[in-house]
């Protein structure tokens, strides 16, 4: 059986007040396993970005309550919040976010230096492919460069839980799927469990677990008995 | 493993080499200069009071009329009072002695001949001789043949005896009473029968020297007056810039600072007593470090006055009279000032007595204490410093807060960065570092290299001002704990706390917040609603708006700008103003200061000049309050007070019906200084003496020149236990003729007052207009910073507005406007804050040091002020023009999320 690393349940949130309160999570529940890739796929205002970043800690939901390996975020202050994302998680953008004056390398050791079990820099440049670009600045990379540097970012750090708000959002379809491809690697390779949150309905196919999300609430939480490489997706 | 985001920092230094490189040279400048003058100031201190021991400086020094024997010296050596009157009464009884000897002897012989002729004639008579020729032979005779006899039984007689001791005793008695007569008056005049009296040992030098004309141009005419002592003096030495002591009888040694004045240099010849000597040595005396000629002089005249060394034979050949100066030193060193007047007060009572049991005269007395020419540079440069320290450290906290904005903009750009990271796990605490990390290194790189600089560079420049005005000596660089707390500490310390709360308060918003670059902190529910404008009015207000805080930065700087200004433009207006001015800062055209009311003889010292008025005048000290910016900290001394005695209804001195023993005008300059006001109590004590004298303020009386209180000359002589016809000097619109000029002081007319500028002036050269241009420099710098600030804030939306299409004069006109108006508007009003803290500045500034200097800022001078700020601005804007042009239209395009 496998062992249960997110638990959620009846997770509430709203925005605003009165007549411009606007329910975005209303009762959530479902559990991650260890190593599981997830998908959260919902269409724009379905609350799978407002869930993701309450799950990295960088929100608080209004009611119910997220554990991580039994522990209830609602319990950590801060400080403790700030180590739980130090210690457990890393984080993939749609924008990328990467420092503007520091290179591929160190983008990179920037996640590195977060952890204290970092994985070897140069190997995750290697595995991302950006060993020729590895002292090129940002502005000096393509989209799909800059998400490869972004993931490496995230996976240096060696995360219990990698969290991907629409990596692929921002980018073009092959580089798109080569992205995927990459996110499918470290899930394989590094055990990460994968939270992914994409309105793309084809990423669907490439998860262990894929939870619906409609206005707010679970409407499908299903796990796949056969999943599709990144290779073999189409859309 | 390091945090990897360290390594932005050398490149964003190098990625906007030119803003940094402009903060550092303003930072290495202002450190530079400051960390100069502290280097400057301790060194030469350490150097002054290191001469004290190496150079032998002399306690104090006495003159006497005639040269002291060794038993005198070895006597005024012990520190003992003699005892005056018993040598007196001796010496007097000695004389009476003789001279009542002399009295009786003529009396009896005069008494033994009457007594011899009676007798003769009384014969004569019995038989029956009348002729008088006869009588007188007869009388000769026995003159001739019993006089002896007749004596020598009349001394023998009991008589006689008794009338002699009669005669002595009311001799002696006459003598007591002369000798005790002059007694009281010289005892109550210094004080020799005060029970207060330590003996005061002393080890004596001699100190020869002669006063000689000197004629450094050769023409015939005498320029100076040269005091000359010899190389072979084992007190008060020099010590030598160039040369040294003068080896052969031709050669001279002369102060450095009056050759640099006269001109002349090693190897020159000058006339002195009308003879030609080489100048061999250019020379510092550690006893004249300012070439004051008498210690009453007002200023030092290092034009007019020189000090020398020639060789002991080469002194000899001169002509004019020796001054039989003697130097001593205290076997046991004073501590402390009253201590000091204590073991003064008790040698001068050692030594007018040992002068007047020697039968020698005590020509001068100066303690060292109160030796202008030797304490008057070392206070003066004490004083120094703090209003640069102050415009250092508003300078600093203009560029932190330059530091503060240009970081929140850093953070507001990269804020989704910020948001990723915090929500990888970067704690806010690292974050805070790292965002620290430039304003601090840069400052440490500035003090490092400002410290370097002033160590080297600076504290040349400082010493040369030093070097421009006072004889002082050649000095070694010493480390300076003050310029190290003043320029790195402090500074590190201001550009830390401000660059904190800036970062801290910006870096509370959560991760999130900063993901989604929500980082207003009062959220605007509705749009500011604007006038109805055109439509490119209302985007540059919007701008307006949008940059306040940056505005504000901008405002704050200018206003730094304009105190800037105003010290470059005021400093020198204020000089020349006080010239002008000079004779409004003496009560009358002359004002003699005398030795005493009386002279020699006791007679009082008096004047038929037409108006001239008398009035007293005292010394005493104010405290300044030394834990108040405002009221004299760092000044490092209390405030030197003259108190008048004014005569009643004077010419001079106007003062109301309400002063009394206990109630004083005060001068408006004490007023000023001291943020006084008329009803105030006012508290001054004596320097040298445990007493205190407390006094109303009753009103105030227009005088600048000096910080004085006035009262009446009857209410000054009862407060100060004087004589009730005591005074001390006299007022007059006519120079005095009728008073002796040893009975004088010093006299002091507007003139003097002229000299102090001119030598301020001179000290400081060329000095005033290099620090204008210097601060006019680095107010434009100042200006490009915070304007460059504002550009680069609107990066963003310039590239999207060029991107839209506006032509590169719209975009100036839109970003640059709103900022010429805020400056144009914002340098008027800042001139008038400037002007107001620099009065301000000035105030703290004058309060380092004694006496009062009103700020003064010509109208033109306020103009140019505004007029170059605006000026600097226009050659910014520019320069910002240019910037706009450069902006590349992707700016906004890779950015856009």
């Amino acid at each position: 059986m496998n062992k249960v690393f997110l638990e959620i349940r009846d997770l509430k949130k709203s925005f605003g007040t009165g007549e411009a309160k606007q329910d975005v999570l209303r009762g959530m529940s479902f559990t991650v396993d260890e190593g599981e890739f997830c998908v959260l796929l919902g269409p724009s205002g379905s609350g799978k970005s407002t869930l993701l970043n309450i799950i990295g800690g960088i929100d608080t939901p209004d009611s119910g309550y997220i554990s991580i390996k039994g522990d209830k975020l609602e319990d950590m202050n801060e400080k403790q919040l700030t180590a739980y994302r130090r210690r457990h998680l890393g984080y993939v953008f749609q924008m990328y976010n990467l420092i503007p004056n520091l290179n591929v390398k160190e983008n990179i050791e920037v996640g590195a230096y977060l952890s204290e079990k970092p994985l070897d820099v140069e190997e995750v440049i290697t595995t991302l492919g950006l060993q020729d670009h590895k002292y090129k600045y940002p502005n000096q990379l393509s989209g799909g460069q800059q998400q490869r540097v972004s993931i490496g970012r995230a996976v240096v750090k060696n995360p219990d839980i990698l969290m991907c708000d629409e990596p692929t959002g921002a980018l073009d379809y092959k580089t798109s799927k080569e992205i995927l491809a990459l996110i499918e690697d470290c899930n394989k390779k590094f055990g990460s469990t994968i939270i992914m949150v994409t309105h793309n309905e084809a990423i669907k196919d490439m998860a262990d677990h894929v939870i619906k999300l409609r206005d707010g609430v679970v409407r499908h939480n299903d796990r796949n008995e056969k999943k599709l490489t990144a290779e073999e997706l189409e859309w | 493993m390091k945090n990897p985001l360290i390594k932005r920092v050398p490149r964003e230094l190098i990625r906007d080499w030119h803003k940094y490189l402009v903060i550092i040279i303003f930072m290495v400048l202002m450190i530079g200069v400051i960390s100069g003058m502290y280097v400057g100031h301790d060194s030469m201190l350490a150097q002054i009071n290191a001469g004290v021991e190496e150079l032998v400086l002399e306690d104090g020094s006495f003159e006497i009329t005639r040269k002291a024997s060794d038993k005198m010296l070895e006597d005024i050596a012990a520190g003992e009072k003699a005892d005056v009157r018993s040598f007196f009464i001796e010496k007097g009884i000695k004389e009476a002695d003789k001279e009542v000897a002399a009295a009786v002897d003529e009396k009896l012989r005069e008494e033994v001949n009457a007594a011899i002729e009676e007798a003769v004639r009384t014969q004569c008579d019995a038989y029956g001789i009348s002729d008088e020729k006869t009588i007188r032979e007869q009388i000769d005779q026995a003159i001739e043949a019993g006089f002896e006899d007749a004596l020598k039984e009349a001394k023998g007689s009991e008589e006689y005896r008794k009338a002699v001791d009669e005669a002595y005793e009311e001799a002696h008695e006459e003598v007591v009473r002369a000798v005790d007569e002059k007694w009281d008056e010289i005892s109550k005049r210094y004080d020799l029968d005060s029970e207060v009296f330590s003996p005061a040992a002393v080890k004596i030098y001699e100190h020869f020297y002669r006063n000689e004309a000197e004629d450094f141009d050769n023409d015939g005419k005498q320029d100076a007056t040269v005091r000359i002592f010899k190389t072979d003096s084992q007190i008060d030495k020099a010590v030598f810039f160039e040369g040294g002591a003068p080896v052969a009888d031709d050669e001279i040694a002369i102060d450095r600072m009056h050759a640099q004045n006269a001109g002349v240099g090693m190897g020159d010849r000058i006339t002195v007593a009308g003879k030609s000597f080489k100048i061999a040595g250019l020379l510092s005396y550690v006893n004249y470090l300012t070439l004051h000629e008498k210690n009453t002089d007002l200023m030092f005249d290092a034009f007019g006055f020189d000090v020398a060394m020639l060789t002991p034979s080469a002194f000899d050949r001169l002509d004019s009279r020796i001054h039989y100066n003697y130097a001593y030193k205290y076997c046991t060193a004073p501590e402390g000032k009253t201590e000091q007047a204590d073991l003064a007060d008790s040698f001068l009572k050692a030594l007018i007595t040992q002068t007047l049991v020697y039968e020698n005269e005590l020509e001068d007395y100066l303690p060292g204490y109160l030796s202008q020419a030797r304490n008057f540079a070392p206070s003066d440069i004490e004083g120094d410093s703090t209003t640069t320290s102050i415009l250092c450290y508003i300078l600093i906290g203009v560029i932190a807060f330059i530091f503060g904005i240009t970081i929140s903009n850093t953070i507001e750009k990269e804020a989704s960065v910020i948001g990723t990271l915090r929500a990888s796990g970067y704690t806010k605490a690292e974050l805070i570092r790292h965002f620290m990390s430039m304003p601090l290194i840069v400052t440490i790189l500035g003090a490092v290299i400002g410290n370097i600089l002033g160590y080297t560079l600076f504290k040349t420049v400082a010493l040369d001002l030093y070097y421009q005005s006072y004889s002082l000596p050649p000095c070694h660089i010493v480390w300076s704990k003050t310029a190290l707390i003043k320029t790195t500490v402090i500074p590190f310390i201001l550009m830390l706390v401000i660059n904190l709360t800036v970062i801290v308060s910006k870096m509370q918003i959560s991760p999130l917040r900063f993901l989604r670059h929500d980082l207003a902190k009062n959220k605007r529910t509705k749009a500011r609603r604007l006038p109805a404008w055109s439509f490119l009015g209302r985007f540059r207000l919007r701008i307006l708006f949008q940059n306040m805080p940056n505005y504000l930065v901008l405002i704050f700087g200018v206003v730094f700008i304009e105190l800037m200004l105003c010290f470059a433009f005021g400093l020198p207006d204020s000089l020349e103003h006080y010239g002008e001015n000079a004779g409004d800062m003496v009560f009358a055209e002359y004002q003699y200061m005398l030795m005493g009311s009386t002279d020699e003889d006791g007679e009082t010292i008096d004047t038929a000049v037409e108006g001239a008025e008398r009035f007293s005048a005292k010394s005493l000290m104010y405290e300044k309050n030394t834990s108040s910016m405002r009221m004299g900290m760092g000044s490092g001394g209390d405030e030197s007070v003259t108190v008048y005695g004014i005569e009643d209804n004077s010419a001079y001195v106007r003062l109301g019906n309400d002063v009394d023993e206990n109630a004083v005008y005060a001068s408006s300059a004490f007023i000023k200084k001291f943020d006084l006001a008329v009803g105030d109590v006012i508290k001054l004590h004596e320097e040298y003496e445990n007493k205190s004298y407390e006094f109303k303020i009753a009103g105030q009386t227009d005088y600048d020149g000096g910080i004085a209180v006035f009262m009446k000359n009857e209410d000054f002589n009862k407060v100060f236990e004087k004589e009730a016809d005591e005074f001390s000097g006299y007022f007059s619109h006519e120079e005095i003729t009728d008073i002796e000029e040893s009975d004088i002081a010093t006299v002091i007319t507007s003139e003097d007052i002229t000299k102090v500028t001119n030598q301020l002036i001179h000290s400081l050269g060329g000095a005033i207009n290099v620090f204008k241009y210097v601060l006019i420099v680095l107010a434009a710098a100042l200006i490009y910073l915070l304007a460059k600030i504002i550009i680069e804030r609107n990066e963003h939306s310039i590239s999207m507005v060029k991107i839209l299409g506006f032509e590169n004069k719209e975009i100036a006109s839109l970003y640059i406007l709103p900022t010429a108006i805020v400056v144009v508007i914002f340098s008027v009003l800042s001139f008038f804050a400037g002007y107001a803290l620099m009065l301000l500045v000035f105030k703290i500034f004058v309060l380092q040091m004694d006496g009062y200097f009103a700020f003064y800022m010509s109208r033109q001078s306020m103009v140019l002020s505004v007029v170059y700020l605006l000026i600097g601005y226009a050659l910014v804007s520019l320069i910002d023009l240019i910037r706009i042009r450069k902006i590349p239209l992707d700016v906004a395009l890779k950015n856009v999320e």
